[in-house]
């Protein structure tokens, strides 16, 4: 079983773009990848190996595997010398078991039990090194991982909004998108909209633009596929 | 022409009646020597070029530094100076910057990391392996002058060079820079 973890804020400089967008894509059905970094490089880079992962299986008649996710996404990061911005973390279950991968911009790949990538990174792995131990339930894992994803929104600046999370096992895929939502804005105090004759009018003058309808049956038989 | 080298040893060899290990050197040794790649690309990375009849064996994956674009040594005189009366001014900005870097590394990849697999084989198999496949490549990709007016796309070729199963982001980003020549004439003077 691997579970993967994001949160939900994308960033231009200061500035909070997207309160609310979706790191966690889709490789295959029992492959997800997390993407940092520059957000248009991680999000093509992975529905382009993504597609090719589709091709590849359907070639190969057999159900895909995590490292050839993995050895596709650093062969293209390689070739671009490190300009394509996407830090990832591969995560999957396979006929060979569970994996998970990390991707530098640069091609660099890492096998590892537990991994952080992006600019909350640091947050998370203190999370993960106090807390991770070896075959953990769905549960305890599940915990684990808003945990570390809940310190990189209130430690980092990079960081924010909600946590999306994703259970991968052998049988299926739970996507978990907003499983926590622990900056939700409060109400208003007074209500802004304004009254319901704040605007004087004088006159009135309603024009139906249907004037005259004629309903015309035509054909009637069922649709012609030849 | 080594060509013709090439042909008149060959033929001295019949007329004596003996197929010897001498040809066959002489053959490796003049087309070790061949560096000219006739590749015609119709835009920077869209196609990758495949059109190569010969190569310079090589094991790089990665493309190296690319050449520069001008040099001292192709344009000095006799006294040792940039002759600007046979090659125009002098640019120190070409014989300095190559027109390299992600973008020379980025269009030689494909070429590169073949040539590379075909030095493999040659090794392995034997000179005529990387020749036959180069010989396959080169049949599959005569074109009619039509073709490219309508779609630019051979997909005998692209299942020979391995990827008629794999999209790449030049079969995303369709476009050439010139966009394709409506004009048939062109095509067919070529």
């Amino acid at each position: 079983m691997t579970s993967l973890g994001a949160d939900t804020r994308a960033t231009e400089g200061p500035i909070v773009a997207d309160k609310n967008c979706e790191k966690i894509h889709h490789i295959t059905e029992s492959i997800r990848c997390c993407g940092a970094g520059t957000a248009a490089d991680t999000e093509f880079t992975t529905a382009l190996i993504s597609s090719n992962m589709e091709l590849h299986a359907l070639s190969t008649g057999s159900k895909p595997r995590v490292v050839t996710a993995m050895t596709m996404l650093k062969q293209m990061l390689f070739r671009y010398q490190g300009q394509v911005g996407a830090a990832l973390v591969l995560g999957g279950v396979d006929a060979t078991g569970p994996h998970l991968f990390t991707i530098h911009p640069h091609g660099s790949t890492d096998k590892l039990p537990y991994v952080t990538m992006g600019s909350g990174s640091l947050a998370a792995m203190a999370v993960f090194e106090s807390g991770w131990r070896a075959n953990m339930e769905r549960e305890d894992a599940l915990n684990l991982v808003k945990a570390a994803i809940s310190a990189g929104i209130f430690n980092d600046l990079g960081s924010g909004s909600n946590i999306d999370a994703c259970i991968i096992t052998a049988s299926h895929t739970e996507m978990l998108r907003n499983v926590e939502m622990p900056n939700m804005r409060v109400q208003k105090e007074r209500k802004y909209a304004f009254r319901r004759g704040t605007t004087a009018w004088k006159t009135e003058n309603v024009r139906d633009l249907v004037v005259n309808e004629q309903i015309t049956f035509v054909g009637g038989d069922a649709m012609d596929t030849t | 022409m080594i060509g013709d080298q090439q042909r008149k040893v060959m033929s001295e060899q019949e007329e004596k009646g003996q197929t010897s290990r001498a040809v066959l050197s002489t053959v490796l040794v003049a087309r070790d020597s061949i560096l000219v790649t006739t590749c015609h690309t119709r835009s920077s990375y869209a196609f990758t070029p495949s059109t190569t009849t010969t190569m310079e064996p090589s094991y790089r994956i990665v493309p190296g530094n690319q050449t520069k674009s001008a040099s001292i040594q192709g344009t000095a005189n006799s006294l040792g100076l940039h002759d600007t009366l046979r090659h125009g001014p002098r640019s120190l900005a070409a014989e300095v910057q190559t027109e390299g870097g992600l973008k020379g590394r980025l269009e030689n990849w494909e070429a590169t990391q073949d040539n590379a697999k075909l030095t493999l084989r040659r090794n392995i198999y034997g000179m005529h392996a990387p020749m036959r496949l180069l010989m396959e490549r080169k049949i599959v990709s005569q074109t009619s002058p039509f073709v490219s007016a309508m779609s630019p796309s051979n997909l005998h070729l692209d299942i020979l060079m391995g990827r008629d199963e794999t999209i790449e982001p030049a079969d995303i980003f369709l476009g050439m820079e010139n966009g394709p020549s409506l004009d048939i004439h062109e095509q067919l003077r070529k």
